[in-house]
């Protein structure tokens, strides 16, 4: 049972201050295991903050980011499923699926996380499945300004993840969640 | 009940006891059923007890003091002679020899691996009926129910959340169909996911417990290291630990009233050690739930010991150390004064708090080793005047056997004598205990 965040696009001080409240309420250390995040966070402080949410943080490089150092793309495997990570805008069209399945079958992975698009979308494919977690501040992006602030826990046990999506809507925090199994049929022969 | 008396069985007519002939003591202080007696120690295991009302098992999990806890094993107690001196304390210049055990028993732990099987235990812990018929109904029942608790609590919240669907409806159909596309969403029932900070969260209680967990891991991975049942790499030690890990999980859970304490894991061990390593092959395979039942009586007996908020009344376990000074005081004056009073330094005593909280509320398993233990636990249970009583007397007696050099000692001297307290014969510790009998101190 390993908890893993996804979480990405802040864009920490440039187009928002902080996360909500709520969020910032919900998200306390010791729970989570991973963090996988999308990009643009922008600065130092932001990851100090999800380093102390969790040691094991994993970022890729978003186009606004302050520090040059991450990577383009990462991945990793948690339990049976191998997870990427990757920003999105280096894929164009943005947020095109794909695209970015195209990226996905590149990296050989089960699990694909992107963001840019700073709208949440879990779509499967035969190559697997594609999340995006959207923005956690809800800032503004390239595309549109009407943003709803959300983020991605996954729950990953054995063969089965379920994927717990947190939105902010009209201020309250809304949850749903996506089941999913990692079945012999998806895994195609690579 | 009728109390039908066995003749003296013949292990008590060996020189090593006491020759006197027995006294016959009144055995019930509590109401309970008394039975024929049951000889477990040495040689041939006597026939089994007559059967009385079998003692009703403690289910559901023994929370409430059990009223039904002891099966009296009535019996006969040798008793020591009246007429002994009592000043000077004459015992401690006889020579030691073992104790007057008391063939009285109520609930027990069997002395180790020399005596007869595990039975005996589970019977004194009124963990079995009496009738020795029924026992290998009852090892079943218990198998199950302990099975039950195993899945009912130690579940992680993954696996709970997906029971609760799976009684719901099945999804899983429309998952599979799904080949391309958006996945779809579904509602989340009582607010249940992994960061909800709601009290009746699943989640939030798992994380919520999570501490106590680490810290009841933490405790068995420290057990008897140097023993390699419990101890090591091996395969076996590893299944052990992972048998009294549980064991201590499901017990904290049912009790939220004292969860867990440290030391627990001390008592659970020689129990599990006992079951586990059962002469008769058996019964080994009920190992773990028989530890778990009787390790919950055990503490039942004691519970008030462990909680904290009992700490400081009457019942707590800041009373036991008063009464063990107290104790102290009556049999041995000039001891417990040069403890209590002579040795001070500022304020500091050798008072008992500094070195009985250990002893008392581990059931001194810390200060000696298994075999001795079990010797102790036996005689604290199977004592008519109840194993609270007889467990401030052997403290008592552990104190008068190194009186002479608690005597010659300062404060940092007899400190530290007490908490490494040396290795002795046990039975000279018990027959000591035995002899401190008496009216209880108020």
């Amino acid at each position: 049972m390993v908890l893993v965040l996804a979480i990405g696009d802040l864009h920490i001080p440039h187009r928002a201050a902080d996360l909500p409240l709520k969020f910032k309420s919900m998200l306390v250390p010791g729970k989570i295991q991973h963090i996988l995040c999308t990009g643009n966070l922008c600065i130092k402080e932001v990851h100090e903050y999800l380093k102390s949410l969790c040691p094991d943080l994993h970022i890729t490089r978003g186009e606004y980011d302050e520090d040059a150092r991450y990577p383009e793309n990462k991945t990793l495997t948690i339990g049976q499923f191998k997870l990427g990570l990757c920003h999105g805008h280096q894929i164009v069209p943005w947020g095109d699926l794909d695209s970015l399945a195209m990226l996905q079958r590149q990296l050989d992975v089960d699990i694909l996380v992107t963001g840019h698009t700073h709208q949440f979308k879990a779509y499967k494919h035969e190559g697997g499945v594609v999340i995006n977690p959207g923005s956690a501040t809800g800032a503004y992006s390239s595309i549109t300004y009407d943003v709803n602030p959300s983020f991605v826990l996954m729950d990953i046990d054995g063969l089965r993840v379920v994927v717990y999506v947190y939105e902010l809507i009209d201020g309250e925090v809304k949850v749903d969640k996506i089941d999913f199994k990692k079945t012999a049929a998806t895994q195609s022969a690579h | 009940m009728v109390m039908k008396k066995k003749s003296v069985p013949e292990w008590l007519n060996s020189p090593l006891w006491y020759s006197k002939p027995p006294d016959d003591r009144p055995i019930s202080h509590y109401n309970t059923k008394t039975l024929r007696p049951d000889s477990s120690p040495p040689p041939p295991p006597s026939p089994p007890p007559s059967p009385p009302p079998p003692s009703p098992p403690p289910s559901p999990p023994p929370l409430s003091k059990s009223p039904s806890l002891p099966a009296l094993l009535g019996s006969e107690r040798s008793d020591l002679p009246s007429g002994e001196p009592s000043p000077c304390r004459p015992w401690l210049e006889e020579e030691p020899r073992d104790s007057e055990l008391l063939v009285d028993f109520r609930i027990t732990v069997r002395v180790t691996l020399h005596v007869v099987a595990a039975p005996s235990e589970q019977l004194l812990l009124g963990y079995f009926p009496l009738d020795h018929t029924l026992w290998a109904l009852e090892l079943e029942k218990k198998m199950k129910q302990y099975n039950k608790l195993k899945d009912d609590l130690l579940l992680n919240p993954s696996e709970i959340t997906r029971r609760m669907e799976a009684s719901a409806a099945t999804k899983t159909e429309e998952l599979a169909n799904e080949n391309i596309g958006l996945l779809s969403r579904s509602e989340i029932k009582h607010e249940d996911h992994p960061l909800s900070l709601s009290k009746t969260s699943v989640w939030n209680q798992y994380f919520q417990e999570a501490e106590i967990l680490e810290q009841i891991d933490r405790d068995v991975k420290r057990t008897h290291p140097e023993m390699d049942f419990f101890c090591g790499d091996s395969p076996i030690a590893k299944t052990n630990q992972e048998a009294l890990r549980r064991i201590l999980i499901i017990f904290t859970k049912l009790n939220p009233s004292i969860k867990y304490v440290q030391g627990m894991h001390e008592v659970v061990a020689p129990l599990f050690y006992v079951f586990r390593n059962d002469l008769d092959g058996t019964n080994a395979t009920f190992a773990e739930a028989d530890t778990f039942f009787c390790f919950a009586e055990l503490l039942n007996i004691f519970r008030d010991n462990f909680c904290k908020q009992l700490d400081n009344s009457v019942v707590g376990i800041q009373s036991k150390m008063e009464k063990l000074s107290q104790l102290l005081k009556r049999h041995d004056e000039e001891l417990w004064r040069h403890l209590e009073v002579i040795t001070k330094v500022i304020y500091l005593q050798v008072s008992p708090q500094l070195y009985a909280f250990r002893w008392i509320s581990i059931l001194l398993m810390r200060e000696f080793n298994l075999t001795e233990c079990l010797h102790i636990w036996d005689v604290l249970l199977s004592d008519p005047e109840g194993p609270q009583e007889t467990l401030l007397r052997i403290c008592c007696a552990m104190l008068i056997l190194v009186r002479r050099r608690l005597l010659a000692g300062d404060f940092i001297a007899n400190l530290k004598l007490l908490q490494n307290f040396p290795n002795t014969n046990i039975s000279h510790i018990l027959h000591i205990a035995n002899k401190l009998r008496g009216p209880t101190v108020d």
